[in-house]
């Protein structure tokens, strides 16, 4: 399987190696590559296209199962998700609390990213090493209880921003990503608006911040889709307050209704709902995703 | 003086946000749990002091080492047909091929989707009586008879290949960003002295992945023995408790779920049960870490 990869090298380097397979031998084994390629991508593809087909079949044809593809396109199921099914609401609930959270992990952990890239102060390795620690430590459910009494005590259970604020809590990658961008920016830059008489607080947010918008998209970016795609902290906020559920939540519980198996249709449509913003998203910053993610392991 | 406690009152400012953040709702969690596992604590009412009963309950408790055995197929299953499907196409992609940058797109579309969302949609395609993959294998003649994808026999390796979907295109990434780290002239020199195309990947892909291998394999592991959103939407550990892992029936002792659940909320057990699951995935990463400790060294 790999032996076409390697030797998929420069062409002049070729030259003087004795070569084992045929040609014959070479063409086979493009094709089994190229098979093996086409049938991942198309596993790959195949349930959103099925998301994608089942959104625009009627109630019955998803219920008999019979063909892949609609009998005649029903883009109305869409109109009846967006409102019988309450999605407005969700996508509402769902938009609010990522951009919030977007916007607060960027403020905090850019805040404390700056004073960590350029001061000195006591205490400074310690909470270095704390963040280092919370993005390995991610307990997951263990820390959900305490979170959520929390917030009861607080009286934030009723709200989005209860959800809001735990997941801002969990900036730590997000800090250490800035910080990374921060590296980057010349601290000639403060100390020349310092000595014009800006105050650290004008200076970050007039200069320095400005300079940073492209690390802050990407780090954005990321920040939005991990909260886009939340599910276990909003459904568990949302047990007892259904008006505040967010698309995951929402769709997730469209299973349990007494007529679910007569919206499988509905949900296909929500599905669609919910995942086209994330995937244009992706679409459009391909490079930044993979790019990122990739570099990731790295460090 | 005065200008040294100003910038110590500019840095707390900046990193106040975070620090609080953190403590309130990373750290204190931690505690809380570390506290209420000595406790007899149902969620309402007194929490009683019983030292370590909750511990020796913890030995008896069949249901918990049934999920930690699920937890081990589950993480095994998906890690045996992740990795080297991931190594194995970034391998491929690494190469100078025609149409790579569209096909790593494609591979790696399932990490920016909601797990939750598309577990929604999953859990509809394996249906078994109008389910789209029964429908797909019965017309190509693969299954005379709708397989019960959801049923007792078959529920895990339904959850596994929906976890080997939306893990495979990440591990890529990460592995093509290894390779891509690999320098070239090794492979040019390797060619010139007669090396083949297989004892180039022995000799040179291998060893010099090693380091990047060894931490993608730790994050694989982790992720794996955490993972249960999309085991909850699914099956919800069901038919009959053969999905249940170790952190759905720590998340089900936490909050409050469906009536016919064997088990019932219980805080101060559920803490212990949750310090036991962090004890275990810690236990099996260092296990890792020590066989893994040569992956480490290149020459």
């Amino acid at each position: 399987m790999n032996e076409h990869v390697i030797s998929k090298q420069p062409a002049g380097l070729k030259q003087g190696v004795p070569r084992q397979s045929g040609h014959a031998g070479r063409i086979a084994v493009r094709t089994v590559m190229w098979l093996f390629l086409l049938i991942t991508a198309l596993l790959t593809l195949f349930p959103l296209l099925m998301t994608l087909t089942g959104s625009l079949k009627t109630g019955a044809e998803m219920m008999t199962g019979g063909s892949l593809f609609p009998a005649r396109l029903q883009f109305a199921n869409y109109a009846e998700a967006w409102k019988q099914a309450n999605f407005a609401r969700y996508t509402w609930n769902s938009a609010f609390m990522s951009l919030m959270v977007t916007a607060g992990t960027l403020l905090v952990a850019s805040m404390a990213a700056y004073v960590v890239d350029r001061r000195n102060f006591p205490g400074k390795r310690i909470y270095v090493t704390v963040q280092a620690s919370m993005m390995f430590i991610s307990v997951g459910a263990i820390v959900l209880r305490p979170q959520f009494d929390l917030m009861v005590a607080l009286h934030l259970n009723t709200t989005l921003w209860g959800v809001i604020l735990i997941l801002v809590s969990a900036h730590s990658s997000t800090f250490f990503m800035l910080q990374g961008f921060f590296k980057a920016i010349p601290r000639e830059l403060d100390e020349a608006a310092m000595v014009d008489g800006s105050g650290f607080i004008r200076t970050f947010f007039r200069i320095i911040l400005p300079l940073l918008t492209p690390g802050l998209g990407v780090a954005g970016l990321f920040a939005f889709r991990h909260a886009w795609n939340e599910y276990i902290l909003p459904l568990v906020f949302t047990m007892t307050n259904p008006k505040l559920q967010t698309l995951t939540v929402g769709l997730a519980n469209l299973r349990y209704g007494s007529s679910a198996a007569m919206q499988i249709h509905l949900m296909m449509a929500g599905a669609c709902l919910s995942i086209l913003p994330m995937l244009l998203a992706y679409i459009l910053a391909n490079k930044t995703f993979i790019q990122v993610t990739a570099g990731s392991v790295k460090g | 003086m005065i200008y040294k406690w100003k910038r110590l009152g500019e840095n707390s400012l900046f990193l106040m946000p975070s620090i609080i953040l953190t403590i309130t709702l990373g750290i204190y969690p931690l505690v809380w749990m570390l506290r209420y596992m000595f406790y007899d604590y149902a969620g309402y009412g007194e929490a009683l002091f019983i030292g370590l009963d909750n511990f020796s309950r913890l030995i008896r408790d069949a249901l918990f080492w049934e999920s930690v055995r699920n937890t081990f197929v589950f993480a095994g299953g998906k890690l045996l047909l992740t990795l080297p499907l991931s190594l194995l196409l970034a391998v491929i992609l690494n190469g100078r091929l025609r149409g790579s940058n569209l096909l790593r797109g494609i591979y790696f579309m399932p990490t920016v989707i909601s797990t939750a969302v598309i577990s929604v949609v999953f859990y509809n395609i394996f249906n078994s009586y109008n389910g789209m993959v029964n429908t797909v294998l019965m017309k190509l003649h693969l299954v005379s008879q709708p397989v019960d994808w959801l049923g007792p026999k078959h529920a895990m390796l339904t959850v596994i290949i929906v976890a080997v979907w939306g893990a495979v295109g990440n591990y890529m990434l990460l592995f093509l960003a290894g390779l891509q780290s690999i320098p070239q002239d090794l492979y040019e020199s390797a060619s010139i002295d007669g090396a083949n195309a297989g004892r180039r990947f022995w000799n040179i892909t291998l060893p010099m992945l090693a380091p990047v291998a060894q931490m993608v394999i730790m994050l694989a592991i982790i992720a794996s023995l955490k993972g249960y959103e999309s085991i909850m939407v699914i099956t919800e550990g069901g038919p009959i408790g053969k999905t249940e892992v170790m952190y759905l029936y720590l998340y089900k002792l936490l909050f409050p779920v469906s009536t016919g659940s064997p088990v019932t909320q219980q805080l101060g057990y559920g803490s212990a049960v949750g310090f036991a699951s962090a004890v275990i995935v810690g236990a099996v990463t260092g296990l890792y870490f020590f066989f893994s400790r040569k992956m480490n060294k290149v020459y």
